[in-house]
């Protein structure tokens, strides 16, 4: 949408078009800036995220591609060596496997094996929720949290999901940017100014609290917030955004205040954020913790399908609220 | 061809016949270390496609085309200290042999996934297209990169996108110890980039260097002029195994004698003495490119050993303020 600097502060959007503001405004201000992907340009994508932009850029700055994740991203990681800003768009974040190569072989390496920078987003829906089984409702950053020379952000705010998505375009390393399809369309807030940049590697305390700390990220972020609200507890959140490399120093700053740490994740326990996390706090938060540090995210499978077992899959504010109690009980 | 430009082709071709010969006596010697692959055989196919290269014009070579980086103005002292693991080589000391690339000569450096580079060298002409820059890239590959999905997603892209971008494919018959022929039904990879891409595809004898050259040099120049992706199978042989330490006992002794009388190197002096280029004046091109290499193994030698302690910088462009060292 076209809205002038004053109004601009007045429209209320979702986090899906927090994401498309975003992108537009990127594409607006950097012609080095271009999209591509699988059904971005006719159709807007299958979430709807470049809804509009086709018609406002034309097909040479919104490509539509084949189905061929490994393919294209390839073609982005070219284009970003001769200095172009490309941005991807995988349709769901389960096909990031397709693109793995070029991911972590050629993107996650080359600065560091030849000095030479490479602007490179790639944008994908994660999370579950809504009912994706096995192959549409994975959270598989925690394949890419840990790998030398990528960025991993996962925006739980509407204001995040313009300022993290602009700070990535604007970054001259690989980002990645796993959006919360669950958010897409819960969230609402305002339209950022496009000035608006969330610095990358820093959190964000969603809550203040004296007794514990929920470290956090996507749609968690908010699962926890519901959660210490219904306990009625003193417990502080801190939703990561930048997963890889994350921001440690306001982990353990925050630990040091409270002594009690509970990591939540939609990742499935053994994968995610949440070891390296965990890893950090058992080194060098050991003297802060009063109880051992607790981890709460889904059991070691891939994401369920039938409702019932979807439900029980991921964590919940009732399951999220009962690990608190336990863990503010130690 | 002018005389002078088969000179200048004939020493490339030297001159990634003579630094390999090098490497592999140092590499024999425990002073290279990891391990060494050449592209004896195969040094025209190399030496064509980058002096048929535009000063512009962009490559991802792989790993048996020495002289296409030397086209492209990499100096035998760089590539050198690559090999020799130097702090003040294309990579640092961070990766050997002839994994570097030195960007801004315009040379790529490689990954050893097969077909990897072929969607980047794709994207990088998707580029160029994009700005309305008259530059092409290219990229080799062989009958290993071509069993890789990678490749066949990139030649879809490039024919979809119709991006200035040529392909070089060195068909030396085998992947490491595997003959083509038990790799894919089709060994053409002509006739099935044309077929199956509907790009065009021209098949010549890669130890022909001038055949090579002629035909690198038009598909670069057709697709520099926006006639889309090009494709240049050269038929080669890879007289050496796969790496150093392998004796390629596996190649059958009748088509090893055939590579005899197929050598690129000997068959372009034997086409310049044609030219009038006399034993001397060829003597003279051997020694001049012999004195290169030991200079610049000379010069090489001398760069200083990389510092462990430097080793995590440069992991991102733009490392976040507070990286995460505790970790």
């Amino acid at each position: 949408m076209r809205v002038g600097r004053k109004l601009r502060a007045t429209v209320e959007i979702t986090y899906l078009e927090a994401v498309t503001a975003a992108l537009r405004d990127a594409l607006r201000e950097d012609e080095r800036v271009f999209l591509l992907g699988e059904d971005i340009g006719v159709f807007g994508g299958a979430f709807g995220a470049t809804k509009g932009l086709l018609e406002e850029f034309g097909p040479e700055r919104v490509l539509d591609t084949p189905i061929s994740e490994e393919g294209f991203v390839g073609a982005a990681v070219g284009a970003a060596w001769m200095g172009e800003r490309p941005v991807v768009e995988l349709q769901f974040a389960d096909f990031a496997t397709c693109a793995l190569d070029q991911l972590l072989t050629v993107a996650a390496k080359t600065h560091w094996r030849s000095g030479l920078p490479l602007p490179l987003v790639v944008r994908m829906p994660s999370g579950g929720g809504v009912r994706g089984g096995p192959f549409h409702a994975a959270s598989p950053e925690g394949l890419f949290a840990g790998q030398p020379g990528l960025k991993v952000v996962c925006p739980a705010t509407v204001e995040d999901a313009y300022g993290l998505t602009r700070s990535a375009i604007d970054d001259p390393d690989p980002v990645l940017v796993f959006e919360h399809k669950a958010l897409y369309r819960r969230l609402r807030g305002p339209l950022p100014p496009p000035s608006l940049r969330t610095p990358l590697g820093r959190a964000r305390l969603a809550r203040e609290g004296a007794d514990a700390t929920v470290v956090a990220y996507g749609a968690c972020v908010w699962t926890a917030l519901e959660a210490v609200e219904r306990l009625g507890a003193d417990v502080e959140v801190l939703d990561l955004r930048t997963v890889w490399p994350f921001d440690a120093e306001a982990i353990l700053r925050s630990l040091t205040k409270t002594s009690r740490l509970l990591v939540l994740q939609e990742a499935a326990r053994s994968t995610g954020a949440a070891g390296l996390v965990l890893s950090l706090v058992a080194r060098l938060g050991f003297e802060s913790l009063d109880a051992p540090p607790a981890l709460h995210a889904p059991p070691d499978t891939p994401v369920p399908f039938a409702p019932e077992l979807e439900d029980a899959y991921l964590p919940s504010v009732e399951s999220t609220a009962a690990e608190l109690e336990r863990l503010l009980a130690y | 061809m002018t005389r002078e430009q088969r000179l200048e082709l004939l020493r490339l071709m030297l001159l990634q016949r003579q630094f390999e010969d090098r490497v592999l006596a140092l590499y024999r010697q425990g002073r290279i270390a990891g391990s060494v692959y050449t592209g004896r055989g195969q040094e025209a196919v190399a030496a064509a496609a980058g002096l048929a290269l535009g000063p512009d014009d962009v490559v991802c070579p792989l790993n048996r085309e020495l002289a296409c980086h030397f086209a492209k103005g990499v100096t035998v002292e760089e590539a050198f200290r690559n090999f020799l693991g130097r702090a003040d080589g294309p990579t640092r000391g961070r990766d050997g042999n002839m994994h570097f690339g030195v960007p801004a000569r315009g040379v790529f450096p490689l990954v050893s996934m097969l077909g990897n580079l072929v969607p980047v060298t794709v994207g990088a002409a998707l580029a160029f297209k994009r700005r309305g820059e008259p530059r092409v890239a290219l990229t080799f590959l062989g009958e290993g990169a071509f069993s890789v999905g990678d490749t066949h997603e990139g030649l879809n892209l490039a024919g979809v996108w119709q991006v200035p971008a040529v392909f070089v494919l060195q068909s030396n018959g085998y992947s490491y110890s595997t003959p083509a022929a038990r790799q894919m039904v089709n060994t053409n990879l002509a006739e099935r980039i044309t077929g199956g891409w509907s790009i065009p595809a021209e098949r010549v004898d890669g130890t022909d260097a001038l055949a090579t050259f002629a035909a690198c040099r038009a598909a670069i120049e057709r697709a520099r002029s926006g006639g889309g992706p090009q494709a240049v199978e050269a038929l080669t042989l890879r007289i050496h195994g796969h790496a150093a330490h392998d004796d390629a006992r596996y190649v059958p002794a009748e088509l090893r004698a055939a590579y005899a009388d197929r050598d690129p190197v000997a068959r372009l002096e034997e086409r310049l003495r044609l030219d009038g280029v006399g034993s001397e004046e060829l003597g003279a091109l051997r020694e001049r490119v012999r004195t290169t290499v030991e200079q610049g193994l000379l010069e090489a030698e001398a760069s200083p050993a990389p510092d462990p302690a430097e080793l995590e910088d440069g992991v991102w462009a733009a490392p976040l303020e507070k990286p995460d060292r505790a970790l």
